[in-house]
Order: C-alpha cells, then structure tokens, then sequence
C-alpha cells in the first residue's frame, strides 16, 4: 500500500495522541473540570440566563456542566476514530485513486473531516461561554457540519474512486 | 499534499500485528460472551458482592443493598462493555501507528522504543476495564477502580499517550526537512 503524504499522516497522529490524551485528562482531572465548567457558568450569567433563585439556577448549571462534558467525550470518542478513518482512507487513496489533482483534493476533504473531532472541543467550551443553545448552535453550524460534511464527501469520492478503480480492472 | 513518488508503507514487525489482531478477537469474543452470557455473568458478580456485604457497605436493608447492588454491577456491565469498545480501537490503533512508526522512523533503537510503547500500551490498557469489571465483586468500586487506574491505565495509557506524541513530533521533525513528503 502506498502512503499519502506526511502532511495527512501528521494530523491522524495528531487527531489520536490528542483523543487519548483528551479521555486520560478526563478521566485524572474530571473534579477540577466539573469546577472549572460551574465557574465558566457563573462568570456568564447572562448567557446562560441565571436568575439568581438557586435551584432554578443549579438545574441551568447542572444541564450546562454535562453538556460540556458531553463535548468533551465526544472529542475523545470520534478523535479515536477519525483518526483511524484519516490514515485509513488517505492510504486508499494514495493507493487507489488516479491522478494527482483527485487525489490531493480527496485527501484535503479527507484531513478536513479528520479535524471534525476539534468541533466537539469547540461545544465543550462554546457551551459554557455561550450558553447551552447558542453555544450548541454554534458548535454545529460553523464546525460539526462543514467538517462532518468534508469527511462525507471525501469518503464518497474515495468510493467513488474505488468503484472506478474495479471497472477499470 | 505533495506526495513522495513511490513512497509506500513498511509492515510493522509480525509479532506486532498478532497481538492487534489477538486484541481484536478478545474484545469479539468478549462483545459476544457480555450478549451471550450476560444473565450468568450478573449472577456471579451479585453472588460475590452478597458474599462480601462489608466491602460493599451492605446494611442488610433490601431498599438499601439493592440501590447499591445495582450500581454496582452497572459499573461492572460498562467495565466490560469499556473493554469491548477499547480493544477494538485499540487494536485498529496499534495497527496504524506501528505501520508509520515502521516506515518513518529511521532510527533502529527509536523505531523499536515506539513500536514498543505503542503495541504494550495498546494491548494493556483496554485490559484494565476486564481487570476493573473483575475486580468490583471483590473490592467495591472505588478500590477496584483506583487498583485498575494505577496497575493498568496510568502505565499502559502513559505509554500510548507518549509514544503517539513521540511520533507525531518525530513526523513533523521528518516535514521540516527536505525529504521528499
């Protein structure tokens, strides 16, 4: 198998080493995180439109902590795998598709969507800064979805590729 | 994305392959004996824990012991589901970076350290879940929780975390060369 350029195989390392040093930060740190989150809560009242009545306002703090630990898991989990799907799908690419200008455009929609992993972090912090909705929103329009969308898209042209490759042969 | 004509992939050494193929099988066989014997394996673990009330802070008070028994063994489930998911990545994991660790760095004793790090930290850390699902019936959660973290995850964990950074810097050195990438 051939192997795409060193560029691609940097970010799936990069994607990996930080998805487990992102569930191992987790897992050690996972009270001073918690602190951490309800502060962020407090120091953006507004956004999270604390009221100021304590359960009411512990409930908001609670469903906002968990979101953002939420981001966080997330990261962890799909780092774990788009990293895989990075070095696995740029080696067929390298390996399978024709022509230098296909390729380089399959393995920059491929890294793009590597990087959809960061859109997890980006929520975790959004969340807390933003407030759940907004920070949410946010999260999925202008992070989540272009790069889910760019994994999607390289992944059919690899297929697309493949499926080229077969009638060739 | 310029490509190094012909650059190809390096297998890394066979005995590396077997231990991420046999990890994957594990968490098979595992994933597939949690579903077949999920009846038999909750009675053993609930048997254990009845026949040690005082490690699990049982008062005798049914309310009570059940509230804490079923915590207990949903913990035990989800440490043995933890492994299932773990050694399946983790075997996919140690396949993909033994392969770069094989083919770009040059380095004899550096190539083996990292192959090393990243083929003993991918096989033992999913191992620490069977060992903390294993280890709840008999020492509670909490202490068979922090025996799990420090026999198996702290070393087996540290080891991938480093090793992955080690080469991924390595990766990035070999960029800012003037090799063909």
């Amino acid at each position: 198998m051939k192997r795409p350029p060193l560029v691609v195989v940097l970010v799936a390392l990069l994607i990996l080493a930080l998805g487990e040093t992102g569930g191992a930060v987790m897992s050690q740190l996972r009270p001073a995180l918690q602190r951490r989150a309800a502060a962020r809560v407090n120091a953006n009242a507004q956004a999270h439109g604390l009221s100021g009545s304590a359960e009411y306002d512990d409930e908001v703090r609670e469903r906002a902590v968990y979101a953002a630990e939420a981001g966080l898991s997330f990261f962890h989990t799909h780092a774990e795998g788009l990293g895989l799907v990075l070095f696995f799908a740029s080696t067929l690419v390298a390996s399978v598709a024709p022509g230098r200008r296909i390729r380089a455009a399959l393995y920059l929609l491929l890294t793009a969507g590597g990087l959809f992993p960061l859109g997890y972090a980006v929520y975790g912090v959004a969340v807390l800064e933003l407030g759940r909705e907004t920070g949410i929103e946010l999260a999925e329009r202008w992070v989540l979805t272009p790069l889910g969308s760019a994994a999607i898209l390289g992944l059919v042209g690899l297929a697309a590729a493949l499926a080229a490759a077969r009638s060739r042969a | 994305m310029t490509e190094a004509p012909g650059a190809a992939w390096r297998l890394p050494p066979v005995w590396v392959l077997l231990v991420a193929v046999v990890l994957i099988v594990c968490a098979e066989v595992g994933g597939a004996s949690m579903a077949r014997f999920k009846l038999e394996l909750t009675r053993w673990a609930r048997g254990a824990m009845l026949a040690r009330p005082a490690v699990h802070g049982l008062v005798g008070v049914r309310d009570v012991d059940e509230r804490i028994l079923d915590e207990a063994l949903v913990k035990f489930d989800a440490g043995l589901r933890l492994f299932h998911m773990h050694a399946e990545g983790m075997g996919l994991v140690i396949i993909a970076t033994t392969t770069v660790a094989a083919t770009l760095a040059r380095s004899g004793p550096t190539r083996g350290a990292i192959i090393a790090l990243l083929t003993a930290g991918g096989a033992g850390y999913p191992l620490g879940y069977l060992v903390w699902a294993g280890l709840i019936p008999y020492h509670g959660l909490e202490r068979g929780k922090a025996i799990a973290e420090w026999l198996v995850w702290i070393p087996f964990g540290g080891a991938t975390i480093l090793a992955l950074w080690w080469l991924a810097g390595l990766v990035a050195w070999r960029m800012t060369r003037r090799d063909p990438v």
